[in-house]
């Protein structure tokens, strides 16, 4: 009967039962053992997508962390920030770096009307009401800009070459990327840490009910959180448009893998974050170079499942935002 | 005393009886199998039949189903799952490797899926629950192990990859069109049959809801701590609800599968899948009987109507679709099977605020 099935695309991992899944460790181990020059390039480019992958996550972790909410628009908002950095270079004329705190505006504004529209009138109700009312935004958004700039990928133009560093080859767009992401991390931390503003959202963070009782004005923090948290997508998405194709489409991989940093990380932890981008950054590049078709994703989800289940609080779970 | 309230007496008295669930129940069925001809009536010129075609009104049944199946352990228990593509894209795999494979009837086929899917549910919800997950942490297991189906079906040429499945024709396994190779060569019968489908779910929710295991249920949704307190074993009873919900979402896929004859990873277990098969039940009122059903007969009409208007601007749809999501989380949070109770609670309160006045 093996006729009927209809053939479009070739067929990852032919064949080899489970030895298809040994072999690709038993050559990184080789590798490892013969100290391959491949496996220094694998973790520059690992550390570049891991750093990315980690900013990505910062504002879904407070949006989280703070208000309880999972928002699931918040990989349309990396996407809005990408076409923001676009339009910027492309239409106006300016440089991509100019066009990233242009989309952390811009996503910041788009942020508080969502939040004051959707969140805040049901933010005592159900959980997923909160989840199923950011998915609608995300429709909303996702289309619009699906019909004002059509379904094709865009890319910013921007040749900006590389560097060779001891044999290990280093895209400067990557590089760009990595340093706006360590900076808006840093300054995220010290803007929580050193003004009245940052402590404020941490204490409500920490407790809602008691924030209130020491005369905080919490649906004012849960506006200006959500706001940042659509900021930092959009610094994300802008640092993303750098160096890599996108499409209105392009969210959703880095929303799912979002939530696994975030959840590995540990729920509101800026270190988690990071340290979670990190990992799941690694896996993807050294998955993607040992492990046929998308199966490094499979392991992915086996660590975030994995988590979940031994220790849901995350790597760096308590600690507050 | 009004004609209204001698009606609303009237209704009361009926439904003390303990016949009055099987009244409204035949009713209500009677109705949904009569909808494909009501569909057809010509009313001043108009028929409903020009919006809302046959196709539409079996997909809605496909989704009252899988709410009601979803409903069965997140509307009872109170975990809530974002992952039941899961269940859906195991019933549909198992129905046609089985029937592409070895020619298995796929009635067959589905009850295999239908039980491997409930023990794919069983090992989710024996991890979930012994670690004791809730809430979001539950809602993103559950997303997880659905996300991870979806890459492993991918990545594996036996389950043919990105490809999936096409399924043959009836005479290739050595059947003949009809109910038994449970293929059809018009829509109609295959619409009795999901109705069919519904029609068991219903009825088995309806006895779970009605038993000691729906108290049980219940009181784990109100307050777990406090049934366990008193003797519930909840950790048990989460299990059974995922095996019940886990099974029937599966022949759901299984139907889905045989109706659209084709399935690939990125259908069956779409991430979108988790949200169509749950919102139904959330938009209808999560919990009760009728709300999947109800849910399913305003989202899905919208969805595929919407579709079908704007076909000429790529995405409109989904706009619309999106905006009608917000609107119904933040104007009815508890479903709309609470609009009649809310509007009689605003009638009685403009009621009597005419009676202070006068």
């Amino acid at each position: 009967m093996r006729h009927l099935v209809t053939s479009v695309a070739p067929l990852p991992l032919q064949g080899g039962g489970i030895d298809r899944f040994i072999e690709p460790f038993a050559q990184f181990l080789t590798d490892f053992a013969n100290m391959e020059p491949v496996l220094l390039q694998l973790l520059a480019f690992g550390l570049l997508l891991g750093g990315v992958y980690a900013l990505t996550a910062l504002g879904l972790t407070m949006i989280f962390g703070v208000m309880d909410v999972i928002n699931f628009a918040h990989g349309v908002f990396l996407v809005v920030g990408m076409y923001t950095v676009w339009l910027v270079s492309t239409a106006i004329g300016i440089s991509p770096f100019v066009g990233i705190p242009i989309a952390a505006a811009v996503l910041f504004v788009l942020g508080v009307g969502v939040h004051i529209l959707t969140v805040e009138p049901i933010i005592e109700a159900p959980q997923q009401n909160q989840l199923i009312a950011t998915l609608g935004v995300l429709l909303i958004i996702q289309s619009a800009i699906e019909i004002i700039f059509t379904p094709d990928p865009q890319q910013v133009d921007l040749s900006l070459g590389s560097l060779q560093v001891g044999g290990v080859f280093i895209p400067l767009g990557q590089f760009y990327a990595l340093l706006i992401a360590l900076g808006t991390m840093l300054g995220v931390r010290a803007f929580l840490n050193q003004t009245d503003l940052g402590r404020k959202i941490r204490g409500t963070a920490d407790n809602r009910d008691g924030a209130r009782y020491v005369g905080i004005n919490v649906p004012q923090i849960n506006y200006l959180t959500f706001g940042i948290g659509a900021a930092l997508a959009g610094v994300a998405g802008g640092s993303i448009a750098l160096f890599q194709r996108f499409d209105p489409f392009t969210g959703e991989t880095y929303l799912i893998n979002a939530f696994v940093i975030v959840i590995l990380g540990g729920l509101g932890s800026f270190p988690g974050a990071f340290v979670g981008g990190l990992i799941v950054g690694m896996i993807q590049v050294f998955g993607g170079y040992y492990l046929p078709g998308t199966t490094s994703q499979i392991l992915i989800f086996l660590l975030f499942i994995l988590t979940l289940l031994v220790k849901p609080e995350g790597l760096f779970g308590g600690a507050n935002a | 005393m009004s004609t209204l309230d001698s009606v609303r007496e009237g209704y009361q008295t009926f439904d003390d009886q303990r016949f009055a669930p099987v009244v409204k129940g035949a009713a209500l069925f009677g109705l949904l199998a009569a909808l494909p001809y009501i569909i057809e009536i010509d009313i001043a010129g108009m028929e409903l039949a020009a919006t809302l075609s046959l196709k539409v009104l079996i997909l809605t049944i496909i989704y009252a189903y899988t709410a009601q199946a979803w409903n069965i352990m997140s509307g009872y228990t109170g975990q809530f799952s974002f992952g039941h593509a899961a269940f859906f894209g195991i019933g549909a795999y198992a129905t046609q490797l089985l029937l592409v494979d070895i020619g298995l009837n796929p009635w067959l086929g589905m009850l295999i899926g239908g039980v491997i899917a409930g023990l794919y549910g069983l090992v989710i919800g024996a991890l979930s629950f012994r670690f004791n997950l809730k809430g979001h942490y539950f809602a993103l297991a559950t997303l997880a192990f659905a996300e991870l189906l979806r890459f492993v079906v991918t990545n594996m040429s036996e389950l043919n990859g990105a490809n999936g499945y096409f399924k043959p024709f009836p005479r290739d396994y050595g059947a003949e069109y009809g109910l038994a190779a449970f293929q059809f060569q018009t829509d109609l019968p295959y619409y009795y049959v999901i109705l069919g489908f519904l029609f068991v779910v219903t009825l088995v929710s309806w006895a779970i809801k009605n038993s000691w295991v729906g108290l049980y249920f219940f009181a784990i949704r109100e307050d777990e701590r406090a049934a366990a307190s008193v003797g519930v074993p909840s950790f048990r009873y989460k299990l059974i609800g995922i095996a019940v919900s886990a099974f029937f979402t599966a022949l759901g896929g299984a139907y889905w599968s045989m109706y659209f004859n084709t399935i690939r990873p990125d259908t069956v277990f779409a991430l979108f899948k988790n949200v169509e098969i749950l919102l139904p039940a959330v938009v209808g009122g999560p919990g009760t009987l009728i709300g999947p059903i109800v849910g399913s007969f305003i989202v899905t009409p919208v969805s595929e109507v919407a579709r079908t208007t704007f076909s000429n601007i790529n995405g409109l749809d989904r706009i619309i679709y999106g905006a009608f999501l917000v609107a119904i989380v933040i104007y009815s949070p508890q479903g709309v099977v609470s609009w009649p109770s809310r509007a009689r609670a605003l009638w009685n309160r403009v009621r009597s605020d005419e009676e202070v006045s006068e």
